[in-house]
């Protein structure tokens, strides 16, 4: 009896020499999910924090109240720069000034007197670097002198300051601590998972098929006496192990994130930074049966997703061939991933998760924002490992085919 | 030990073998003879139960082409001239792997690869992998591969297209070294020369038929010629008339 382990394991053999499945399936999960969960929410707060540290220039065209110019320099002076000018928008086209406050008609230097000034302010609409700093900073300037009146005309009326805020509402977080940490991002990782699965099995599964037929290895392979079946299911496990693995790296990329994030952003780690960082999924936290499931889950889907991939490549006549037949595949998991971002808007009937890869990308989201049911992931691993159980008997009735060796 | 009857392959209209009947026996070196296309490859690979018959049937080794296919990849060692190897795995991993496909225990298989290691000089190659072989390399490993199981039945088809001089005088003589009372080995060529030192006995093929059958000093005094290239074409000549009267 010729067992599924000895082709298993052969074909793990030969695809782990392969430097390309190292990569794909080791170093770049293990070093790309980090990056983007942790290094680039760390640059983008860099880069708006750097903002709000920088000195902008803020041309006025006009004349500004002195104690709204003040408000504009801030108590050091090093707010913003101001510098006289004669156009508004050309300023800021040309670059001359990173945002203009115009004044058409003087402006009110206190509250009450039935006048109410018009300050317009230019700048570009949309541009985060304009928004996070001179923009930002001349609204907050504008509000403080408003304030900074209206408190003052309330005094002189001998009111308190509280009349203006008969209510504060307070926003409190009713979110899990896995929901609230996963951030507002999460959607993301079922593409990451998937996508790295994906590049982990098709290494090896062009490799077991159209790279037999390419080095000319099929015609001695099929003329043993291993039942076609226990040759294919072999590769298929192959397969599996391979794009597990690369999930397993994408997983321990995602639990490595948190601790990262740690290191690289300690005590000093600003409010703003924290906030983009948790947007990213950088500090997620999952526990033993969250891990589980998620790996249940890859797992599942990188059964179905090896076996598609083997059912692909048994009509390609070279590597080549089979991943260009292979690359449109990675729509299947990029569009209904893209849409995961709308999941809170859908109601996620239970049958949804009983579809082939989306049920497994829904699975993996309610995972990474702790709200998984064990109904629907025993819906999602059934939708995923039935499709499987289909798509490797297409692939096993493919390979028993007289023609296999010879395309 | 071998024996096939009226055995035939279409591929649609286009009949790649049309009608092929013959024996070879234990012990014999047996030559098939034919142009490219004749047709040598599709009865090898039907023969190796790679292929389904259309009509007729064989046996290899007392086993039924069509109802016993894995008894009959038990009892065959096949090498074809394009045979490649996995350029990741050491010749000893891949005679393991094939060793432990025909159901041979690790054990067995260290012997086999003892015994093979000193027929055709396997000692470069066994723990290098197979990306830095030379093309005479490879084929000892494709040849040692298909020997691991010693199969009575061995079928060389175009083993030496594609080697060197050199390489090509190893296979020979390791062709005539493996010739034993219990072993048949099938022989598919083109090259007259490898025929004439070879094989005891010749089937001729052309145009997925079998034109004659014989030793190669039969085929010459049948044919009336000098040799057994000049016998080829002339057997070729006859075969076109026949069917030239026939139509």
């Amino acid at each position: 009896m010729i067992s599924l382990w000895t082709v298993t394991r052969q074909e793990l053999l030969s695809t782990w020499r392969d430097k390309r499945t190292l990569s794909s399936s080791i170093l770049v999960p293990l070093l790309v999910i980090p990056l983007i969960t942790v290094g680039l929410p760390l640059l983008m707060s860099n880069l708006i924090g750097g903002q709000k540290d920088r000195q902008q220039t803020v041309g006025v065209v006009g004349t500004l109240p002195p104690e709204l110019r003040a408000e504009l320099l801030g108590p050091t002076g090093h707010n913003v720069r101001l510098v006289q000018l004669e156009h508004s928008k050309a300023a800021v086209q040309s670059g001359q000034a990173d945002a203009v406050v115009e004044v058409k008609t003087p402006l009110p230097t206190q509250a009450g007197t039935g006048q109410t000034g018009q300050l317009s302010l230019y700048y570009k609409v949309g541009n985060l670097k304009a928004e996070s700093g001179a923009a930002g900073k001349v609204t907050a300037a504008v509000e403080r002198y408003n304030r900074v009146l209206v408190g003052r005309k309330l005094h002189s009326l001998g009111l308190d300051d509280s009349l203006l805020t008969p209510v504060k509402l307070q926003k409190v977080d009713a979110s899990n601590p896995a929901e609230s940490s996963s951030g507002a991002l999460a959607f993301i990782i079922p593409l990451f998972l998937l996508q790295f699965i994906l590049a982990g099995a098709t290494a090896a599964a062009t490799d077991a098929t159209a790279g037999e037929r390419e080095r000319s290895t099929f015609e001695a392979l099929l003329a043993t006496p291993a039942p076609r079946s226990t040759l294919l299911l072999g590769k298929l496990l192959a397969t599996t192990l391979t794009a597990l693995t690369a999930a397993a790296f994408s997983v321990l990329g995602l639990t490595l994130s948190a601790p990262l994030a740690l290191l690289l952003t300690p005590a000093g780690q600003g409010a703003a930074q924290k906030a983009t960082q948790a947007a990213f999924g950088g500090s997620l936290q999952l526990g033993l049966g969250g891990l589980g499931a998620l790996l249940l889950t890859a797992a599942a889907s990188a059964l179905l997703i090896s076996a598609l991939l083997l059912t692909l490549s048994l009509f390609a006549r070279s590597v080549r061939e089979a991943q260009t037949l292979i690359a449109p595949l990675s729509l299947l998991i990029v569009l209904p991933a893209t849409l995961l971002q709308f999941a809170d808007f859908l109601h996620t009937s239970p049958l949804l998760y009983t579809l082939p890869l989306v049920g497994g990308m829904l699975s993996i989201l309610d995972t990474v924002k702790g709200v998984l049911t064990t109904e629907h992931l025993l819906l999602s691993l059934s939708g995923n490992v039935l499709a499987a159980a289909l798509l490797g008997a297409v692939a096993v009735r493919l390979f028993g085919r007289e023609g296999v060796a010879f395309r | 030990m071998l024996n096939i009857q009226e055995l035939g392959k279409d591929y649609g209209d286009f009949s790649a073998l049309r009608s092929v009947s013959l024996q070879a026996y234990g012990g014999e070196i047996f030559g098939l003879l034919g142009a490219n296309g004749a047709g040598k490859t599709t009865l090898l690979r039907l023969l190796s139960t790679l292929l389904s018959p259309s009509r007729g049937t064989a046996t290899v080794a007392g086993y039924d082409i069509r109802t016993q296919a894995q008894q009959v990849r038990r009892m065959i060692g096949l090498v074809s001239g394009g045979m490649g190897l996995s350029d990741r795995l050491t010749g000893r991993e891949t005679l393991q792997y094939f060793g432990a496909l025909h159901g041979l225990r690790p054990a067995q298989t260290a012997q086999r690869i003892d015994i093979l290691t000193m027929q055709l000089g396997l000692e470069q190659v066994l723990d290098e992998r197979a990306g830095g072989f030379s093309t005479g390399m490879k084929q000892k490993v494709v040849v040692a591969r298909a020997l691991i199981h010693d199969p009575p039945v061995i079928f060389l088809d175009e083993a030496t297209s594609g080697l060197d001089v050199l390489a090509r005088r190893q296979l020979l003589d390791l062709a005539l070294n493996l010739r034993a009372p219990d072993r048949l080995i099938v022989y598919s060529t083109h090259v007259m020369s490898e025929v004439e030192e070879l094989c005891d006995r010749v089937a001729v093929i052309s145009g997925g038929e079998v034109v004659q059958t014989g030793t190669v000093q039969a085929l010459i005094a049948d044919t009336g010629t000098g040799n057994l290239e000049r016998a080829f074409f002339e057997m070729l000549r006859r075969q076109q008339e026949a069917r030239v009267s026939k139509a």
